[in-house]
């Protein structure tokens, strides 16, 4: 009879056999569980591998916080322009509204131009806060109001879809943590746009800078894609990046702006990729 | 007031453009021949006694009449206060149908003049058949219980004035020698109407009971209605909603049986010392859900916060339902259609509570002009959401922020054709590439709205921005140039941001 090993503790990484991914796997799975949440339930993913590669699960992590900023001053309607696009890809995939909240002073998005944009205006729901004190506290709601209905974790299609905030200042801590405890009940999409220039820390998943880039061109030498250049600036459990991104208004996808004008390439991984588990 | 006696008649004075005016006076200060409306120097010149003056309140009348108001409830659920017609000193109680609670129309009489005296307010009561008569019998007379049908000769002595009309009118009508009631209503009506409106025929007519006059009452009767008091008071916000959610269960089963849900609730709260607080709750869509209502109301009680005052805590906590619905059974679709538009009414409802304000939508109207294309409006349950024409396409972008007020582009250089370069919120940008132009004509059918050639224009970091170069009316008068800056003057204006 051979000696058995002492018992190890059931989260520990198991240190041989398996090839170096199942190790990375795992160990992954255990730095999530030490995160104070278990690892994303859902992703939404971007479509481009060169983006999923780098983010945990491969995608943007559903009920997870993630922070947009413009890049400098003069980039904020790119920002926008970005974080509804995330959210009208997240609309493409499940039935549900998703719902704006914008502190005073921000500019109501305009209607035509989310269609033009690829998200039906119908679906959006707006809130006017009268400060960020009060932004905060509506997007606490309205990532509770799935349990209300009765049918928030159990379904999964409870709840609100998407769920976006436009704030004054920077994210700050406290908050950053009530909205992360509050949406780990959830399965929406959570985004917090803040103007730029005002870092603090805060507890989101992913931070992403955003700034303006060259429209892409029809045959015709007419604007007919937005781009933007996007920096993964920080990512919990991931890695940074920098890309050059287009979106697909019609097919709700993002897409690497190449060197071939016209030609959306590397776009070829369609639909989302599998989660983890 | 110092150096008078506690005893000196009281009087309250309002300032008007001609000095202090008595606005109300106290039994001995009528006794004294002081009357409202008399100029507060002449009383004092003519009075040798000294006089307790206190300067008018009326938002402070106003509560405290709110106030006698919700007491008198106990009488009948259909209380209304005095309106402007009446002086707002006053109210007005429907007692048909509850009177007989109290010992017929006589008791009741008799019941509330006890309880008002030993609360120490004087009051002066009338009972008839119409509000017009019972007013005008308590401020013009002796007061007292009408019969049925009585009305006629009970006002046929009254002065005109009791019919609620104005002054002016009063002396107007005295001076054609109708100063009696009974005299107008033997007079032809036809001239009468012609010579001072329909108004004087109206009040006759609602005083007389030929014609209908609805009070508008305190706040609008409940459907349906539980209460429960208490022995110990209860002041903890959650205790509270606990009851309010007890209730609601109890509400539950009589709207069922009647296929119904709330649509609109009210929470009245007794505290001890008499303070009585009514919390409304409107939902956007019918429930009969008790955790829902429980939840709605936790989240308007935070938001109240120290305002709600609890005291020394409330013996009885009631709630009406005020509004209902019909609730129809919702199909849900595989895709969670349904649950979509149940879970949006409860998130519009909660931020109602907890935040003071709706949920908007953006709805489309048909127009070319861009800022009449869109109107933000408070978001409503419906079963077809408003649908945005899809212009994806048509190479006519839009932008995805308009600006609510166009601004006007500085130092513009576009010589003949699409801007090359310009100075916006202090950024000079270099078009790099512009799209256009679109020509947008203005709405002849509706005011004049300039024509407007629109460009999508990029500049060199790719900022894409909709600008628009304001063309000159054929038919206006130019405006002189020298009140325009120049840019101004040339009309190019920046209306939008692309993402």
């Amino acid at each position: 009879m051979t000696p058995t090993p002492p018992a190890r503790r059931p989260d520990a990484a198991p240190r041989e056999g398996g090839d170096v991914s199942t190790r990375l796997a795992a160990l992954r799975a255990r730095v999530a569980l030490h995160d104070g949440q278990a690892a994303p339930r859902k992703i939404l993913s971007f479509g481009v591998h060169a983006v999923d590669g780098r983010l945990p699960g491969g995608g943007l992590g559903l009920g997870h916080l993630h922070e947009v900023a413009p890049e400098a001053e003069g980039d904020e309607a790119a920002a926008l322009g970005f974080a509804l696009a995330l959210v009208a890809r997240r609309l493409a995939e499940v039935a549900g509204d998703a719902l704006l909240v914008i502190a005073r002073g921000h500019p109501m998005p305009y209607g035509h131009g989310l269609a033009g944009l690829g998200l039906d205006p119908g679906r959006l729901l707006l809130f006017e806060a009268a400060s960020d004190t009060d932004a905060y506290r509506a997007l606490e709601e309205a990532l509770r109001a799935g349990g209300l209905s009765g049918e928030g974790l159990a379904s999964g299609a409870g709840g609100l879809a998407a769920v976006a905030g436009l704030v004054d200042a920077g994210l700050p801590l406290t908050q950053s943590r009530r909205l992360h405890l509050a949406g780990g009940r959830t399965n929406g999409l959570l985004l917090v746009l803040r103007p730029a220039g005002a870092d603090s820390p805060n507890v989101a998943a992913t931070r992403w800078r955003i700034a303006a880039g060259k429209a892409l061109r029809d045959r015709f030498g007419c604007i007919e894609r937005p781009c933007w250049r996007v920096r993964l600036d920080r990512c919990r459990n991931g890695r940074t990046g920098d890309w050059l991104l287009e979106w697909d208004h019609a097919a709700h996808r993002f897409g690497l702006a190449g060197a071939l004008a016209g030609h959306p390439p590397e776009a070829g991984a369609v639909g989302p990729h599998a989660g983890p588990s | 007031m110092p150096g008078h006696p506690d005893d000196a008649p009281l009087v309250v004075a309002a300032g008007e453009a001609t000095g202090l005016r008595l606005t109300a006076v106290d039994a001995r200060a009528r006794a004294l021949g002081l009357r409202p409306g008399e100029p507060l120097a002449r009383a004092r010149a003519r009075l040798s006694t000294p006089l307790s003056v206190h300067p008018s309140d009326p938002e402070a009348d106003a509560a405290a009449l709110d106030r006698l108001c919700l007491w008198a409830k106990r009488y009948t659920p259909n209380v209304a206060a005095f309106g402007a017609a009446e002086a707002r000193d006053g109210l007005f109680l429907d007692v048909a149908g509850s009177s007989h609670l109290f010992g017929g129309e006589a008791g009741l009489l008799a019941d509330l003049a006890r309880r008002l005296s030993a609360n120490g307010v004087p009051a002066r009561m009338a009972l008839a058949g119409t509000p017009g008569c019972a007013f005008a019998l308590a401020r013009y007379g002796a007061g007292g219980l009408v019969p049925a049908g009585g009305e006629a000769a009970a006002l046929r002595d009254r002065p005109v004035l009791a019919l609620r009309i104005e002054p002016e009118m009063a002396v107007t009508l005295g001076r054609l020698g109708l100063r009696r009631i009974g005299e107008l209503m033997d007079a032809p009506r036809a001239p009468l109407a012609r010579r001072f409106g329909e108004g004087l025929i109206r009040r006759l007519d609602q005083a007389l009971g030929h014609r209908p006059e609805p009070l508008v009452p305190l706040d609008e009767p409940a459907a349906l209605g539980a209460a429960r008091g208490f022995l110990d008071p209860i002041g903890h916000q959650a205790v509270i909603v606990a009851t309010a959610a007890r209730l609601m269960e109890t509400l539950a089963p009589r709207l069922e049986a009647a296929g119904l849900g709330a649509r609109a609730l009210r929470l009245t709260l007794h505290r001890v010392d008499g303070v009585i607080r009514t919390l409304a709750l409107a939902l956007s869509e019918p429930t009969r859900c008790s955790v829902q209502v429980g939840r709605l109301l936790d989240l308007r009680l935070d938001r109240l916060g120290p305002a709600l005052d609890a005291g020394f805590g409330f013996e009885t906590v009631r709630l009406d339902v005020v509004g209902t619905g019909p609730i129809t059974a919702r199909q849900v679709d595989f895709s969670g259609g349904g649950r979509a538009a149940a879970s949006a009414s409860g998130l519009a409802d909660a931020l109602r509570q907890r935040l003071g304000r709706g949920i908007l939508r953006l709805a489309p109207h048909a127009s070319h002009v861009p800022e009449r294309a869109e109107a933000v409006e408070p978001w409503r349950v419906t079963r077809v959401a408003p649908h945005h024409p899809v212009r994806a396409g048509t190479g006519l972008l839009r932008p995805l922020v308009l600006l609510t007020r166009s601004e006007a582009a500085e130092d513009m250089l576009a010589p003949d054709g699409p801007p090359q370069r310009f100075r916006w919120r202090r950024r000079l940008h270099r078009v790099a590439h512009a799209d256009g132009p679109e020509r947008i004509a203005g709405e002849w059918w509706s005011g004049a709205t300039p024509t407007r050639d629109y460009y999508v224009v990029e500049d060199e970091a790719g900022r894409r921005l909709w600008v628009y170069r304001q063309a000159p009316l054929p038919m206006q008068p130019p405006i002189p140039a020298q009140t325009l800056t120049p840019s101004q003057a040339a009309g190019w204006f920046i209306h939008g941001m692309f993402a």
